[in-house]
């Protein structure tokens, strides 16, 4: 809504400058998007909140300014001259059908005027609010539109058809050009303006007249609508229409019932100033939707709960009775200033529709008094504040990750719908949008791995070759109708896992860094294992399934070289999903069971078996060999060189596992050492067909 | 097929007999070899670490060169060779202990100052780097909000990003073809014919106001951070999801002061004492009264004019930014969730965190935030 200041001065006598005038709107509740000064003067661009329909006409902008300043409202009493010889009642007749849909229509009708151009006051005041010029007529109905916030419309009224308005539903699929030349295809539950015997439509109700009846240079009579309609009705068939004008944002936020019949006549008196004319006495005024003005009680007592400081008597009452609420004191404490008990009737105006109850009242009162009235002061807690139950082994988990060399994403879960079905496993039912905004982002990720391929792709892209990422997140499936968000950790790696510098050498990521990195989240869970297996997506032969207490909790491993040039991702990728739930609470169990174990007293010793292994003997079956065993005394058993090539025969490699003997109770013999390190070779000869390696 | 220690071979780790000695006359080569590989090493100890390492190396009681001699060479000897053995051992322990506490004091005394630039680190090349990992700017100004409003008793809670209609709209005095739900333009999922209710993606945290009070009697202090979804069409200021953090107080004597107060709190903990505050009264159907929330401008002091010359860009000239939306809690949420209107009073926020993020950070384009481009993401570790 633009506000032109000089404008203003018609309803109040305001001295502040425009820039001052502007604040204050402001800072009482009508947001300002800036102000600009052009030929004809300052023009405040006001950005009126839905609730507050009243502030979308200079009279309405005029009251708040005379309650913010304390300064006299002019009334709008307009006296057109009417006809002594012909009434409006036998001119015209107007019938509502659907009061459901228009609670009031009001008609005059002026004869034999002259439709011309607009003097140019009227042409400035509309172009300093952005309204285009039409003709005299026109222009009066869209300038007692801006002046007093009440769209109306002009009909020729010879093209009427019997003089006769009827307002009514649509029929199913009527349909009916518009001002604008359209033509439209109307729906049940619009409201119509029909002619006649109702069986043409010449406008949407609130909305946009019909091009049949509209004004042209040729009219002589003009039959004037200024009507109320149905807001939540209005704003179903604008949406329903696509078609949003001056008059349905004004209708459908809630006009004035009252206003329609002052507009009227205050639109009548201009175009008889401006096109001459008859006007014929009386207004046909059908209201079926007259509403007795409702009381709000205002206490003292609940503006002090509500906004903790008082505010004086003086003040509430000239802010309420500026603002239109007639307040009364009605307690018993009347005349006693500021007493804790008083109370005030007030009297809903019909332009407030947003104000029904105490607390509306009390934001009323506020406002105008100024919030910067009421001192901020710090409450105090009366309880202790908790963290998300998960917060610190969420927080361990990203420092971790963060020290191990991963940068933290975010990522938009929108997806496309193929490159979500890559990853998406076979059971599962994607969550796709009904109203997406592109074909790109039609679903929402099924998996983190979707999204976090697609950083690393924007990365790779960019000359960022060597990149560590992770991402706590969700992601989203349907059960039938029903929702799962899953919380999950997405880790992606390519490039290097050193790069070369002055004192090392290069060496590329590599799954064997994917499982250090998981592992060494694990071990906050008290130690993660992996199993064979993992998605199609993942390399088979670089890939496996993480597990916490034997329950699976994701997988990691290398991208498929099929994905990885489906995405024209070109080098290796290494992904990782871990569900977060089963994690948290692992890692929590785990802090709360863990004991302190005594350090030993006696030295460890280690030993190194340098074996030949047949390929597809695993690291594992060594330990579970030597496990078996049953030695009390290993306290560890670990793989520390692995060498496959020269000196090796085909088909087998090298591992190098040290064990470390250590005795709780005593220092071990050399003889002990010398049993226990035959009794492991035997059993990997045995069971293993291992072979000791000569050095 | 042979078996091996990992301990280090050489000599003094080796009885005699395997060393093939059988006569006293053939230990004097063998001891003088020691000493001067002594003095060798000894030359070579020219800094306070390396000095100690070597004076491990041959004094260190487990397995110091001489402990070895005296375990290896000189218990399990012969008769014939263990006076020798002991005579030769005394000469080399005395020279060692001498020497290598020479060496210390010539450390002391500095005589290393003069040690040539060869030798010198260069304090201008780096160290070993290794890669380590960043926070994402958003996780880190979330993190800092919520510590905020921890140290003042709110918990935090999370909630589910797809909600229904009821807690996104209904619950929250927005009934259908309400004018507000125009400027949340919503994203709706596509779900199965007959599904009992349609799911969208919520347009803001305030469900969780909502699914927070139906489970919890006041007194209600939460936070709720979050991913919000509207759908709007990306550019450098719009992106179709952002993040809040939502707040609310619930209890039986919470005030407009209140609630001022602690958003002004709030507001000088995160952007530091000096900024200015101000409340404008809005309209949200949720609160009443209901209030923007503005900042003095962090780029122009709050003066509105440009460094070099003109209107601040940032604030068009005005001195405010305006922050977020808030107000109390408007009775008729109280109805949806069974509360007392009468007996409770509370206020609840919605800070938009990106924006609070761009601002703080003097980021102009929302879409670097989700693009994880890794140069950004180094920029805030
Ligand atoms: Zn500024």
């Amino acid at each position: 809504m633009k506000i032109v200041y000089n404008w203003l001065k018609d309803f109040v006598d305001v001295k502040a400058t425009p820039d001052e005038l502007a604040s204050r709107l402001a800072l009482s509740g009508t947001n300002i998007g800036g102000i600009e000064n052009g030929p004809h003067g300052a023009v405040i661009d006001a950005e009126v909140s839905s609730n507050r329909p009243d502030s979308l006409g200079h009279y309405g902008i005029a009251r708040e300014i005379s309650a913010i300043y304390k300064l006299p409202l002019k009334p709008v009493t307009p006296k057109p001259k009417e006809s002594t010889a012909a009434k409006a009642a036998d001119a015209a007749h107007v019938e509502i059908q659907s009061p459901e849909l228009c609670g009031r229509f009001t008609a005059r009708v002026i004869r034999g005027a002259k439709i011309q151009p607009s003097p140019q006051w009227l042409k400035d005041r509309l172009e300093a609010s952005g309204v285009a010029s039409i003709n005299n007529v026109v222009d009066a109905t869209n300038y007692v539109m801006l002046e007093l916030g009440h769209a109306l419309h002009a009909f020729d009224y010879d093209k009427v058809r019997d003089h006769r308005i009827v307002v009514r539903r649509a029929k199913p699929s009527e349909k009916i050009r518009t001002l604008d030349g359209i033509e439209r295809i109307l729906a049940p539950g619009i409201c119509v303006i029909s002619d006649g015997d109702s069986s043409r439509a010449v406008g949407i109700g609130g909305i946009m007249g019909g091009a049949e009846t509209e004004i042209s240079f040729s009219t002589k009579n003009i039959l004037l609508e200024c009507a109320w309609f149905e807001p939540v009705a209005i704003r179903r068939a604008a949406r329903a229409l696509k078609l949003h004008t001056e008059a349905s944002t004004r209708f459908g936020r809630g006009a004035d019932p009252e206003m329609a019949e002052l507009a009227s006549r205050r639109c009548s008196e201009l175009i008889l100033q401006l096109a001459g004319g008859e006007l014929l006495s009386g207004v046909v005024d059908i209201y079926p939707g007259k509403r007795a003005p409702k009381k709000i009680l205002l206490t003292r007592a609940e503006l002090l709960r509500i906004m903790g400081a008082d505010v004086p008597d003086k003040e509430i009452e000239s802010s309420l009775s500026a603002l239109g609420f007639s307040p009364v004191r009605v307690d018993q404490n009347r005349g006693a200033e500021g007493s804790l008990l008083a109370a005030w009737e007030c009297t809903q105006p019909s332009w407030r529709a947003d104000v029904e109850r105490e607390i509306d009242l009390i934001e009323e009162v506020a406002r105008i008094y100024g919030l910067d009235k009421f001192p901020p002061r710090l409450p105090a807690a009366r309880q202790g504040a908790a963290r998300l139950p998960h917060y610190e082994a969420e927080a361990r988990l990203r420092e971790r990750l963060i020290g191990l060399g991963y940068q933290e994403i975010l990522t938009i879960p929108h997806v496309a719908e193929d490159r979500d079905a890559l990853f998406r496993p076979p059971d599962v039912q994607p969550a796709r949008l009904a109203n997406p905004l592109s074909e790109e982002a039609n679903v929402l990720k099924s998996t983190g791995i979707v999204t976090m391929t697609t950083a690393l792709e924007w990365n790779l892209n960019r000359g960022q070759r060597n990149v560590r990422l992770f991402e706590i997140g969700r992601h989203y499936r349907l059960r039938g109708s029903e929702s799962i968000e899953t919380p999950i950790l997405t880790i992606g790696a390519t490039g290097q896992a050193r790069e070369k510098g002055l004192y090392e050498t290069a060496r590329e990521y590599s799954f064997a860094d994917l499982k250090g990195d998981i592992d060494a989240l694990g071990a906050f869970a008290g130690g993660s294992t992996w199993n064979e297996g993992g998605s199609a997506w993942l390399n088979p032969a670089g890939r496996g399934r993480i597990a916490l207490h034997n329950e699976a909790i994701g997988e990691a491993g290398e991208l498929t070289r099929r994905v990885a040039e489906q995405l024209k991702l070109r080098q290796e990728i290494f992904l990782a999903e871990l569900q977060l739930a089963p994690l948290y609470s692992a890692i929590r169990e785990a802090k709360e069971s863990r004991k302190y174990q005594p350090l030993p007293r006696f030295p460890g010793v280690e030993r190194d078996f340098s074996l030949l292994l047949a390929d597809g003997t695993h690291f594992s079956d060594v330990v579970a060999a030597i496990r078996a065993l049953n030695i009390q005394e290993i306290a560890n058993m670990e793989a520390v060189d692995l060498y496959r090539g020269k000196n090796v025969p085909a088909g087998q490699y090298s591992l190098l596992v040290r064990v470390t003997f250590q005795s709780r109770e005593t220092t071990l013999t050399e003889a002990q050492l010398t049993d226990f390190s035959a009794r492991i070779i035997t059993a990997l000869e045995k069971q293993l067909s291992a072979h000791l390696r000569s050095t | 097929m042979t078996m091996s220690t990992p301990e280090e071979k050489n000599k003094t780790g080796l009885p005699l007999v395997h060393l093939g000695i059988a006569r006293p006359e053939e230990l004097a080569p063998l001891f003088a070899d020691l000493r001067g590989r002594f003095d060798e090493e000894c030359a070579c100890a020219c800094d306070e670490s390396s000095w100690k390492q070597f004076r491990d190396t041959w004094l260190g009681r487990k397995s110091g060169v001489l402990t070895q001699i005296t375990d290896n060479w000189l218990k399990p000897a012969t008769q014939e060779l263990k006076r020798v053995v002991g005579q030769e051992l005394n000469q080399l322990r005395a020279h060692v202990e001498s020497n290598i506490e020479e060496r210390r004091k010539s450390i002391e005394a500095g005589a290393d100052e003069t040690a040539s630039a060869r030798e010198r680190v260069d304090l201008s090349l780096p160290g070993v780097i290794r890669p380590i990992g960043s926070h994402h700017l958003i996780r880190q100004v979330l993190q800092q909000i919520e510590d905020i409003f921890f140290s003042i008793g709110f918990s935090v809670v999370e909630g589910p990003e797809i909600e229904t209609p009821y807690y996104n709209f209904e619950a929250l005095n927005i009934p259908e073809f309400h004018p507000v739900r125009d400027d949340m333009d919503t994203f709706y999922l596509d779900l199965p014919k007959g599904a009992p209710q349609p799911l969208l993606l919520r347009t803001h945290t305030s469900p969780m106001q909502i699914r927070t009070m139906e489970k919890r009697q006041p007194p209600v202090r939460v936070i709720v951070p979050g991913k919000v979804y509207r759908r709007d069409n990306p550019d450098a200021t719009h992106s179709f999801i952002f993040h809040q953090v939502e707040g609310l107080a619930v209890d039986n004597d919470i005030t407009f002061c209140d609630f001022t107060g602690t958003i002004e709190y709030f507001v000088k903990q995160f952007f530091g004492p000096g900024v200015k505050t101000r409340f404008r009264p809005s309209y949200f159907p949720f609160t009443e009264p209901s209030v923007e929330f503005d900042v003095s401008c962090i780029f122009c002091g709050g003066s509105g004019a440009a460094a070099g010359g003109g209107t601040c860009s940032k604030c068009k000239g005005s001195g405010w930014i305006e922050l977020f939306g808030a107000g109390m809690v408007d009775p008729a949420v109280y109805g949806f969730v069974k509360y007392d209107p009468k007996k409770v009073s509370g206020f609840a926020f919605g800070m938009g965190i990106d924006r609070l993020a761009m601002l703080k950070y003097g980021i102009d384009d929302i879409q670097v935030f989700f693009q994880n481009d890794a140069r950004f993401l180094r920029q805030f570790p």
